[in-house]
């Protein structure tokens, strides 16, 4: 609580320096609309920040002036000398107040009501024109810049961006220094009284950059962390019950961009449970659970972080707005009709737009979303809207990535190097045409990956640059997976190193060209562009529509029956070799804990899915990891698990392999990069190993005979190793029961109880005290439930 | 008015910008060209831990054949709409004092120079032409560009 008051009292300083010049303009022209919204906006945030806190005199006094200037922006009050006065004596109290409330102090003066008595008057004649003037901001600057005896220590500082700025790219140059540097101790050959210390350098350099890097870059989350109480404080106030979820709190951004975006965030969050969401009458009267979801998401997506906060309440009123912005004369009744309802939705971030029937100390007349839109346009980011009618709303943030660190791979075409970003990278092969089955279909050319043509794409040709033929000779292509889900190939000469870039916008003309996203320094200080690999892909006409990326999928599973080749799965075994199986083989890729692995037989086990399979692959290989990579092999009727060291790849099998006589383990090799692996004969290892699987002594577990037990409770239940069992089915002696609570307590009555041990459910999240039961959606206190009672059974 | 001046030629003309204008004069390293891109870009250069856009000034005047005129090693890096520029010239030549104001002559500068200039200037070393900054780096073809763009 202490770091949010020290943030509302730093906000509040900030505001009002900021707000200083233009209470001097507004005071010198009152009817200047600019300067008023201005000085609106600063008394409107006052009132909605002190009512997290419990300032009601700061509440009052900045409610009272955002009255009297809501009437002014309407037009329902002339601006005179009195108003504008007893406005700024409002402001100079908030200033007053402000020191007051860090230094801990009470307020003393208690004049309040005077001061607001003094918006209400008329002309220049009021009791107030008697009082000494109003402070000037200069005035009120160098009051406020008295050392105050009992200040307390700040607990933070803040630091101008440009600061970092330039501590960042002092740290930047250093490091080019230092690689010039190495590059010419290099040159003169190896000293050991410079090598050391130089040694060092770099080790300490790298750890500042790192640090510096670091300064500049938050995770979303320290905005999310702050929220749940947001919401908590709002729902109470408004006698609204909402829950908020958050994800993506992991996704990284400029600590300055961070700050741009937390008014907005906070302004759309109280909006929607303010307007959003309804009390919980009204939705248990719609049909809805009473507590509303709030839920944020941030993923970055390409080149753009996207921030979307959806709630579950009542949507937008599309009628309402269209009328609202006729009256306020945004848009004519003609223009109104003939805009869309997605139109006419974003009209809600237009200047002096509002919805709301009655106003609230929240969130105020809308004041917030033209502001919101104004402060993301400033970094160049968008905000839109979606809303159903009584199902929710949904808001889109988006923000560009420049500042934003991005793990990328830098891969060459022509000579020339460009970054791409990592995350669309699904994979890289290298082949020649042949074994892309490369084909060229008019200008497209498609290759063949996994069964399925992909579009292919040569860098060289997107850049204009000289390509290569790609019927001659070994490719080296990226697979790059789009948010849409769409796939394709970039074929590019040479895939350099990995690493992460510090994305820098570009200057506008090279923007233009369509074709990147940013710019980057690698480390040897060479600048290299990005690419903007979904712009790329939309040029070329390979983002698809949703719909036709369904039918695609099907006419994929089509194909993929009907071109039937023999295809193997590459892994490294545990002792290292490299060697393959008939893909047909594998049903699975598993992941077991080591504690899962029985060896102590002569045909070594483990347990997976309550299955006790026979393992292979293992031969005298102690186990030393805590995790094991397991294929899990069937042949239709029985399953055996192999060991293996890393999964690599399906590749296709040549038609004939070659054999190998004398080893029955081995069905032949074949060649894989220029080198023999095994293919491994799954004919003899399932003679070998192979038996039908033996179920693990799995607990019985029954449900409440109801969709949600099926639907919701069963898999939690699988998971934690029972099986489940069905009412009616033969009742296993010692089953463990879920029961709802109060069917419980009606079996209880009539004496109907399970016999064996029963684990009680609540609809409630709250316990009645002394309650054994659990809420229902407690996951962990399930689990730990399931398990107890699986314990005591045993 | 007297205000100092960075003296540049470029393709073969004796030119000026203001020197509150240009950040620095760095040594260009290596130029990444930027594949279609205008051809008055020449590319990004890394500028400490900055980048640059290099400019053909020759090109971005509407100049062809560039390579007509010799091109130094050294450019003028400035600053305009929140992004770093180095301006690529046949030659950097030397600070100088400006004399008066910049005036225009009878007849104009011709079409390309005239859309970039501010007027010529009487300096300690002749007269020069003082360059304006914006339209020279918003490229040749720029009003063209930007019609399109908009519809």
């Amino acid at each position: 609580m202490d770091d949010l008051l020290a943030d509302f009292i730093a906000e509040t300083r900030e505001m009002l320096e900021a707000t200083g010049g233009e209470l001097v303009a507004w005071e010198a022209d009152p009817a200047d609309r600019a300067r008023l919204d201005a000085v609106f906006r600063f008394v409107h945030t006052v009132k909605g920040n002190c009512g997290f806190f419990d300032f009601p005199r700061l509440a009052a006094l900045s409610h009272a002036a955002e009255d009297a200037l809501a009437d002014l922006r309407a037009g329902r009050r002339e601006a005179s000398a009195a108003l504008v006065s007893a406005v700024l004596a409002i402001i100079d109290r908030i200033a007053a107040m402000v020191d007051a409330i860090e230094a801990g102090q009470d307020f003393g003066a208690d004049d309040d009501a005077v001061l607001i008595a003094a918006l209400g008057a008329e002309d220049a004649e009021s009791d107030f024109a008697h009082d000494p003037a109003p402070l000037l901001p200069e005035q009120m600057l160098a009051k406020r810049g008295e050392p105050a005896p009992a200040l307390a220590a700040p607990r933070t500082i803040r630091l101008p961006v440009e600061l970092l700025d330039r501590v960042m790219s002092g740290v930047s140059d250093m490091v080019l220094a230092r690689n010039d540097l190495a590059h010419r101790l290099r040159e003169s050959g190896t000293q050991p009284t410079i090598d050391g210390p130089f040694e060092r350098l770099t080790a300490i350099l790298s750890d500042v950059r790192d640090a510096i890097t670091r300064m500049r870059m938050q995770r979303i989350e320290t905005l999310f962390g702050a929220l749940p109480r947001l919401v908590r404080d709002l729902s109470a106030e408004l006698g609204k019950q909402v829950l908020i979820d958050l994800e993506g709190g992991n996704v990284e951004l400029d600590r300055e961009m961070i700050e741009t975006i937390r008014d907005p965030l906070t302004h759309i969050i109280r909006n929607a449970i303010d307007h959003g969401i309804e009390a919980p009458a009204a939705r248990r009267a719609a049909g809805k659970r009473e507590i509303g979801m709030l839920t944020l998401s941030a993923h970055q997506s390409g080149n753009t972080i996207a921030i979307v906060v959806s709630d579950d309440g009542r949507g937008l009123d599309e009628a309402k707005i269209a009328a609202k912005a006729i009256a306020t004369g945004l848009i004519t009744e003609a223009e109104g009709a003939a805009m869309s309802r997605d139109k006419i939705l974003q009209l809600i971030f237009e200047p002096g737009f509002s919805t709301a029937d009655s106003i609230s100390n929240v969130s105020g007349r809308g004041v917030g979303l033209d502001v919101v839109r104004q402060n993301l346009e400033k970094v160049g980011g968008s905000i839109a809207v979606s809303s159903q009618p009584g199902v929710g709303t949904l808001f889109t943030l988006t923000i560009p990535l420049t500042l934003s660190i991005i793990a990328g791979l830098t891969v060459e075409v022509a000579g020339q190097r460009f970054a791409v970003p990592q995350g669309y990278i699904e994979e890289i092969i290298e082949a020649d045409a042949a074994r892309l089955d490369y084909a060229q279909m008019g200008e497209r050319a498609l290759i063949t990956f996994r069964g399925e043509r992909v579009p292919c794409l040569l860098l060289a040709d997107v850049l204009g640059l000289p390509a290569p033929d790609m019927r001659i000779g070994t490719h080296t292509l990226a697979l790059l997976r789009l948010a849409s889900g769409d796939l394709f190939a970039l074929c590019v000469e040479r895939i350099h190193s990995h690493g992460d870039l510090v994305v820098k916008p570009l200057a506008p003309a090279v923007m233009k060209c369509g074709l990147y996203a940013g710019s980057a320094l690698l480390d040897d200080g060479q600048p290299v562009l990005l690419l903007d690999v979904t712009r790329i892909a939309a040029e070329h006409g390979l983002l698809s529509e949703a719909r036709s990326r369904t039918m695609r999928g099907a006419e994929k599973e089509a194909r993929a029956q009907a071109t039937h080749t023999a295809r193997a799965m590459l892994f490294t075994a545990i002792d290292g070799r490299r060697a393959a199986i008939r893909l047909e083989l594998v049903q699975r890729i598993e992941t077991i804990p080591a504690s899962a692995v029985d060896l102590s037989l002569a045909q070594p086990r483990a347990v997976i899915d309550g299955l006790i399979l026979p393992l292979a692959g293992f031969g005298d290989a102690p186990l030393a990891r805590p995790k094991l990579r397991l294929l899990r092999l069937s042949d239709g009727a029985s399953e055996l698990l192999y060991a293996v060291g890393d999964v690599e790849d399906a590749v296709e099998l040549p038609a004939e392999l070659t054999p190998v006589p004398g080893d029955p383990l081995v069905e032949g090799l074949m060649l894989q990069g220029g080198r023999p692996v095994a293919v491994l004969s799954g004919h003899a290892l399932f003679a070998a190993h192979g038996r039908p699987a033996e179920p693990a002594e799995r607990p019985a577990c029954l449900l409440p005979d109801t969709e949600w037990a099926r639907a919701i409770l069963a898999p939690l239940v699988e998971e934690a190793g029972y099986q489940v069992v069905s009412e009616d089915s033969a009742k296993a002696p010692g089953a463990v029961s879920i029961m709802m609570e109060d069917l419980y307590e009606v079996a209880s009555h009539l004496g109907q109880l399970p016999a064996g041990p029963v684990i009680r459910l609540r609809d409630h999240p709250d316990a009645p005290t002394g309650s054994p039961s659990i809420y229902r959606y407690d996951r962990e206190g399930l689990a730990k439930a399931l398990k107890a009672a699986a314990g005591g059974r045993a | 008015m007297s205000a100092l001046v960075l003296m540049a030629q470029i393709a073969g003309r004796r030119c000026a910008m203001a020197a509150e204008d240009v950040r620095s004069v760095i040594d260009l390293g290596v130029i990444a060209p930027v594949p279609r891109a205008p051809a008055f870009i020449a590319g990004i250069t890394a500028l400490r831990s900055q980048t640059l856009t290099v400019i053909d000034c020759r090109l971005a005047l509407g100049l062809e054949a560039a390579s007509l005129y010799p091109t130094d090693t050294r450019a003028a890096v400035v600053a305009t709409g929140g992004h770093s520029y180095a301006l690529m010239v046949d030659a950097i030549e030397d600070i100088a004092t400006s004399l008066g104001e910049p005036g225009h002559i009878p007849g104009g500068f011709g079409a390309e120079w005239q859309r970039a200039a501010t007027g010529m200037i009487e300096t300690g070393i002749g007269p020069a032409l003082l360059l304006d900054l914006r339209p020279l780096i918003a490229g040749p073809l720029a009003g063209a560009r930007t019609n399109r763009a908009a519809a």
